[in-house]
């Protein structure tokens, strides 16, 4: 919650926005997931998919997958170890 | 990993490691979360159980915040951190709010709820701590970790 979870939904909105729903996004350096980001994920996953797009995560560390498996939301996400191959699966 | 509540010490047995009070704001939390975990470092918690715990205190004061205070900066929530004698550790979250009744929380992983945009927190909580009481009608958690 907190500035964290309102700057992404800022940024998802605006990309969303402006038709970009093919979103890659790194989490390296988020230390930690909580309810409200992941009920951001979601949402925002669900938007995206419904306009033909998706979200890939690259890079959660231990703690991140282990509370998105908790709430059983992990499957739902494609996971990368880099930016790289995250674009790379959208070709 | 997770369970009912099925007893713990009486207050009077437990030491207290830290008693903070914040104001109903978002960015607090994380101060609050901040300060329980370095406590936790200090006492040489395991880095897995203090992710865990933090998470649980995240959430817990999340919902006092949103839901016990209605982000009313002016309301106070107060987060106790204390441990027994056999070095459990218990976290007490109390807001001046109505309180809520925890049984009527659905399952965040079945169906359509999968997609919710709300109504993990208490779920994690569960899932992240040993044993988890509500009192005062819901507007105190009491959490537990062995």
């Amino acid at each position: 919650m907190g500035q964290a979870v309102d700057g992404l939904r800022q940024a998802m909105q605006e990309a969303v926005g402006s038709g970009d729903t093919r979103i890659v996004l790194n989490l390296a350096e988020v230390p930690m997931i909580d309810s409200s980001g992941i009920g951001l994920l979601v949402r925002f996953l669900a938007s995206t998919k419904q306009l033909g797009g998706n979200i890939k995560l690259v890079q959660p560390n231990k703690f991140a997958i282990q509370t998105l498996r908790l709430v059983g939301v992990l499957n739902l996400f494609e996971v990368f170890d880099n930016d790289d191959a995250a674009v790379d699966s959208f070709a | 990993m997770s369970a009912e509540f099925s007893g713990g010490p009486e207050d009077s047995a437990l030491s207290e490691l830290l008693d903070r009070s914040m104001p109903a704001d978002a960015e607090a939390v994380a101060t609050v979360v901040d300060a329980i975990s370095e406590t936790l470092a200090q006492l040489e918690v395991p880095e897995q159980k203090r992710f865990e715990i933090a998470l649980a205190v995240q959430e817990a004061l999340a919902n006092a915040v949103v839901h016990g205070c209605g982000n009313d900066r002016s309301k106070q929530v107060r987060c106790q951190l204390k441990s027994d004698a056999q070095g459990r550790i218990v976290i007490i979250v109390t807001d001046p709010g109505p309180g809520f009744s925890p049984d009527l929380q659905s399952d965040p992983k079945q169906g359509e709820s999968l997609y919710d945009d709300h109504g993990r927190g208490v779920y994690l909580i569960r899932q992240l701590m040993d044993e988890v009481q509500f009192e005062r009608s819901g507007s105190e958690i009491r959490m537990w970790k062995y």
